[in-house]
C-alpha cells in the first residue's frame, strides 16, 4: 500500500495528458476535415487554414505541461528519484490533474467544430481572418482557466 | 494620429484629357471614387476603353491560367512572398505592352494545347488497342476475318465464363449445320478456375451468321467489338501499335517541353502584362463612375487631407481648363476612414483593422490598445531566448528583404516591437529558453536571478495579481474612453451613469480590498468604500431612468447592479495572461528537460540532445506564438472594445495600381 499514492499521482499525469489529447486530436481532426474541404477549392488558403486547424492543438499540449509538472513534482524526472507519497497526497494530486483532463478534453473537441465553421468562413470572406481566429479562442479560455486552475493546485500540493 | 482627414473633391475636365486624369489619380493611389452615376450607365469613351481592355485581360487569363502551372519561377516562392519582385514604371509597362502580340502568343499556345489533345487522343485509342491484342494472341489467323470476313467465312470473338465453355461448345457441336462449318477457339488459360473471363473465337460460315451469333449469346459468350482499323494478325498488329506507341510519346513529351520551354519564355512578360491590364481595369472601371455632358466630365473623390496639394498640382500641369474643388464633408455625408498613425502606432493598425474600421468621425483605438496589446503579448510568450530569435529573425528578414510590400512589413514589424517587451517580461521572470540557464549554463544563474523581479514558478499567486491588476487597468481605460466619446458627443448623464458610475464601483472596491489587505493605508479602506458606495448608487438610479412606476424603477436597478457579475468575468479573464505565460516557460522547461535526459545516452547523446533542444525549442516558439498573438488580441476585442469600439466604418480603399506580380511604379 505504500505505493498507492504514488501510483494515483501517475494516474493522473496520464489522465491529463491523455483526455486532453484525445480531445485536440478529434478537434484537430474535425478542423482539418474542414480545410481539406476547402482547400480542394483553392490551395492558397494553406496557411491561415492551417492556423485555424492547430487551435484546438493547444489542450494537448496543456496536458502534457500538466503531466510533466506531475511528473517533475513527485521526483520522476532526472536522477533524483520519486518521493514519498501517502495515499492522501496521491490522491491531492490526482484531482489536480482533473480541471485540464475534463476541460481540455471537452473544449478541444467544440474548439475543433468552431474552427471547422471558421474555415468554412475564410473560404467565402478570406478577408474575415481575425474575427475567424477569435471565435475559436472564444472556447479555449475554459481550456486556459481549466490549466490555471491544475496549476495552481498543483503548486498548492505538499509533497516530500 | 488617429482616422485621417478627407477632403471631397469635384474634378471638372475636358473629354480630351481624360486618360491623363485617370492615370494621375490612380498612380496617387489616394483618391477612393465616389460614384455619382448608377451603375450601368458608363461615359462611352471609357465604356470603349474597358471593353478594349477586358479582351486582352481575356487573353491575359488564359496564359496565365494555362502556362503558370508549368512554369518554373527562378526565385524562391519565399522570397517572392517577401517582396523580391521587379520594379517596373507604368510607362515601361506601356512599351512592353505595344510591343507583344498577346493574341498570336496566346493563339501559338491553344493550337499548341490543341495538337497535344489530338496526341493524346491518339495514344490512348492505340493503347487501348494494344492491350486488346495482346489478349488477342490465341487466334492466329488475320483479323480480317472478324472485321471484314472473307468471301465465305467470318468470325467473332468474344469472353465468357469458363464454366460455360462445355456448353458453348456442345450448343456448336450439337447443331450438324455447324460442326462442319465452324470452328471454336479458345485461349489458353487455367483450367481450375471455373469463373474466371476466357477469350473465344468461333469462326464459321458467312451462310449462318444470324443463328450463329443466336447461339453464342444464349450459351453466355459476349462479343467483342474488334476496331475495324485492325485487319493483320494480333501479333502484326501489335508490332505496328507498339511502334506507333513510342513515337506518339516521342511526340506528347516533346509538345509538352515545347509548351514548358514556351511557358518559361513568356511567363515573365505575361506577368507584367497581367498586372498592366489588371490596373488598366480597375482605372477605368474606377473612372466610369464619373458624369459625363458633351465635352467634359465631372469625377468625384476622397482624398486625405495631406495628400490633396500634392494631387492638385499635378492636375493643373495637365491643362488649364481643369477646375478642382476641394470640401470639407457635410455633416450628413458618411466619408470613409483611413488609420492615420504614427510610425510607433502603424504596426497595430492591423489589429484595428481585423476587427472593423472606425467611422471616420469615430474614435481610433489603436493608439489606446497598442501598449496594452505589447505588454500582453510580452506576457504571454515571456521569454528572453524565445525574444532573442524572434528580434534576430525579424530583423534579418528586414534587412535582406528591403521590397516588402506595406501590409507584410508592419505585420512583421507589430512582432519584432512585441519581441522586445517578450524580452523584458522574459529578463523579469527569469526565463531564458524555458530554465536553460539553471539547466546548462549554472555560472550564470546569480545574474539572471538578480535581474528577476517576479517568479511565476514560484510565486504564481503574485503574476496572477499582477495580471488582474492588468486587466483592472484596462478595463477601467476602456469605461474612461467610453465616458470621454460619450461627452464629446454632449451626453453627459449617459457618460456618468453608463461608464463613470462603473468606473467608480469597481476602482472602490479595488481600493477597498487592497486597503484590507494591508497593501494601501487604513484610510484608503473609507476613500474606496465612498467610490464603490457612489458608483452603485448612480448605477441603481441610472438603471432606472425613464420608468415611472416606483416597483420597477427598484428592480431594474438592481438587476442593473448584478451586472457586476459580468465584470467579474471580463477581469478573471485576464489570469490567462499567467497561464499563457507560465505554459511557454513550462514548455520550455520540459525541452530542456528531455534534453538533459537525452545527453545520457552514451556517445550519440551529446547530438540527440542538440537536436531535441533545438527542435523543441522552435516548436515551443511556433505554438506559442499562434497563443500569444490570438489571446492578447481576444482581451482587446472582447474585454476592451467591449466597452467602448464597435467599429463599423467603411474602409477607405484608393484607386490603386494592380501589384500582384511586380511592383508597379508610376
Amino acid at each position: 500500500m505504500e505505493l498507492l499514492g504514488l501510483s494515483l499521482a501517475l494516474f493522473g499525469a496520464a489522465v491529463a495528458a491523455a483526455l486532453a489529447g484525445i480531445g485536440s486530436a478529434i478537434g484537430i481532426g474535425i478542423a482539418g476535415g474542414a480545410a481539406a474541404g476547402v482547400m480542394t477549392e483553392d490551395p492558397n488558403k494553406f496557411g491561415s487554414c492551417l492556423i485555424l486547424q492547430a487551435l484546438p492543438g493547444t489542450q494537448g499540449i496543456y496536458g502534457l505541461l500538466i503531466a510533466f509538472f506531475v511528473l517533475s513534482k513527485i521526483g520522476l524526472l532526472g536522477g533524483a528519484g520519486a518521493v514519498a507519497l501517502n495515499w492522501n497526497q496521491g490522491l491531492q494530486i490526482f484531482a489536480s490533474c482533473l480541471p485540464i483532463a475534463v476541460v481540455g478534453w471537452y473544449s478541444a473537441i467544440w474548439q475543433g467544430k468552431t474552427s471547422a465553421a471558421s474555415i468554412q468562413m475564410i473560404s467565402k470572406k478570406p478577408e474575415a481572418m481575425g474575427k475567424a481566429v477569435i471565435l475559436p479562442a472564444m472556447v479555449e479560455t475554459y481550456a486556459v482557466l481549466a490549466l490555471l486552475t491544475s496549476i495552481l493546485m498543483l503548486m498548492g500540493v505538499q509533497v516530500g | 494620429m488617429g482616422v485621417a482627414k478627407l477632403k471631397k473633391a469635384e474634378l471638372y475636365y475636358h473629354k480630351s484629357v481624360h486618360e491623363q486624369i485617370a492615370a494621375i489619380l490612380q498612380e496617387s493611389g489616394a483618391c477612393q471614387i465616389i460614384s455619382t452615376v448608377e451603375e450601368n450607365i458608363k461615359p462611352a469613351d471609357i465604356e470603349a476603353l474597358i471593353s478594349k481592355t477586358d479582351e486582352k485581360l481575356a487573353d491575359v487569363r488564359y496564359l496565365t491560367r494555362t502556362l503558370s502551372p508549368l512554369y518554373v519561377d527562378p526565385v524562391p516562392a519565399l522570397d517572392r512572398m517577401l517582396g523580391e519582385r521587379d520594379e517596373v514604371t507604368m510607362s515601361e509597362l506601356e512599351q512592353l505592352a505595344a510591343k507583344t502580340d498577346l493574341k498570336a502568343v496566346s493563339e501559338s499556345i491553344r493550337s499548341l494545347e490543341h495538337e497535344i489533345g489530338e496526341v493524346k487522343s491518339k495514344l490512348s485509342e492505340a493503347r487501348t488497342n494494344s492491350l486488346l491484342l495482346s489478349d488477342l494472341k490465341f487466334f492466329a489467323y488475320p483479323l480480317s476475318v472478324i472485321t471484314e470476313g472473307t468471301r465465305t467465312l467470318t468470325a467473332l470473338i468474344g469472353t465468357i465464363k469458363a464454366e460455360n465453355l462445355s456448353g458453348l461448345d456442345a450448343a456448336l457441336g450439337d447443331f450438324s449445320k455447324f460442326a462442319q462449318d465452324s470452328e471454336l477457339i479458345i485461349a489458353p488459360h487455367n483450367e481450375k478456375d471455373k469463373s474466371q473471363d476466357i477469350y473465344a473465337a468461333v469462326i464459321y460460315s458467312r451462310s449462318i451468321d444470324s443463328e450463329i451469333r443466336e447461339v453464342c449469346a444464349k450459351n453466355g459468350l459476349s462479343i467483342i467489338d474488334v476496331p475495324a482499323a485492325l485487319t493483320g494478325t494480333p501479333e502484326e498488329e501489335q508490332g505496328k501499335y507498339s511502334a506507333s506507341i513510342t513515337e506518339l510519346e516521342a511526340k506528347e513529351s516533346e509538345l509538352a517541353a515545347k509548351l514548358k520551354d514556351s511557358a518559361q519564355e513568356n511567363m515573365p512578360a505575361i506577368q507584367k502584362l497581367s498586372d498592366y491590364y489588371n490596373s488598366l481595369s480597375t482605372r477605368y472601371n474606377g473612372m466610369a463612375k464619373s458624369e459625363e455632358t458633351e465635352s467634359t466630365m465631372l469625377t468625384k473623390f476622397w482624398i486625405p487631407v495631406n495628400k490633396s496639394q500634392e494631387l492638385s498640382e499635378k492636375i493643373n500641369a495637365v491643362s488649364t481648363d481643369i477646375e478642382l474643388v476641394m470640401n470639407d464633408p457635410a455633416p450628413d455625408e458618411e466619408p470613409p476612414s483611413l488609420l492615420n498613425n504614427s510610425d510607433t502606432v502603424k504596426p497595430f493598425n492591423v489589429l484595428t483593422e481585423l476587427y472593423s474600421s472606425p467611422t471616420y468621425r469615430g474614435i481610433d483605438p489603436t493608439p489606446l490598445l497598442a501598449p496594452f496589446f505589447w505588454i500582453f503579448f510580452g506576457m504571454c510568450l515571456g521569454d528572453a531566448g524565445y525574444a532573442l530569435v524572434l528580434f534576430g529573425t525579424i530583423m534579418y528578414v528586414l534587412k535582406k528583404y528591403k521590397k516588402l510590400s506595406g501590409g507584410t512589413k508592419e505585420f512583421i514589424r507589430l512582432f519584432l516591437f512585441c519581441s522586445v517587451s517578450t524580452f523584458i517580461y522574459g529578463v523579469i521572470s527569469g526565463s531564458f529558453f524555458g530554465d536553460f540557464i539553471d539547466a546548462f549554463l549554472p555560472p550564470l544563474v546569480p545574474v539572471k536571478n538578480a535581474l528577476m523581479l517576479v517568479d511565476p514558478m514560484k510565486n504564481p499567486m503574485q503574476v496572477l495579481g499582477i495580471s488582474l491588476l492588468l486587466g483592472v487597468i484596462h478595463l477601467m481605460f476602456g469605461l474612461l474612453i467610453a465616458a470621454y466619446d460619450k461627452m464629446r458627443h454632449g451626453e453627459f448623464i449617459d457618460a456618468i451613469g453608463h461608464d463613470i458610475s462603473w468606473f467608480l464601483f469597481i476602482v472602490g472596491l479595488c481600493l477597498l480590498g487592497v486597503a484590507m489587505g494591508g497593501m494601501l493605508p487604513a484610510h484608503f479602506q473609507q476613500i474606496g468604500a465612498a467610490m464603490a458606495g457612489l458608483g452603485a448608487v448612480i448605477i441603481f438610479l441610472y438603471a432606472g431612468k425613464g420608468e415611472r412606476n416606483i416597483f420597477k424603477r427598484i428592480i431594474s436597478g438592481f438587476l442593473a447592479l448584478y451586472g457586476a457579475t459580468s465584470y467579474l468575468g471580463d477581469i478573471l479573464s485576464y489570469s490567462r495572461l499567467l497561464a499563457l505565460g507560465f505554459g511557454s516557460a513550462v514548455i520550455g522547461v520540459v525541452i530542456n528537460l528531455l534534453g538533459g535526459l537525452a545527453s545520457d545516452i552514451p556517445y550519440i547523446g551529446w547530438l540527440v540532445a542538440v537536436v531535441v533542444i533545438i527542435g523543441g525549442h522552435i516548436f515551443s516558439i511556433a505554438i506559442n506564438l499562434l497563443g500569444s498573438f490570438v489571446h492578447p488580441l481576444r482581451l482587446q476585442y472582447v474585454e476592451f472594445f467591449g466597452k467602448f469600439y464597435t467599429g463599423g466604418g467603411e474602409p477607405f480603399t484608393p484607386l490603386t495600381l494592380s501589384q500582384e506580380y511586380v511592383n508597379v511604379k508610376a
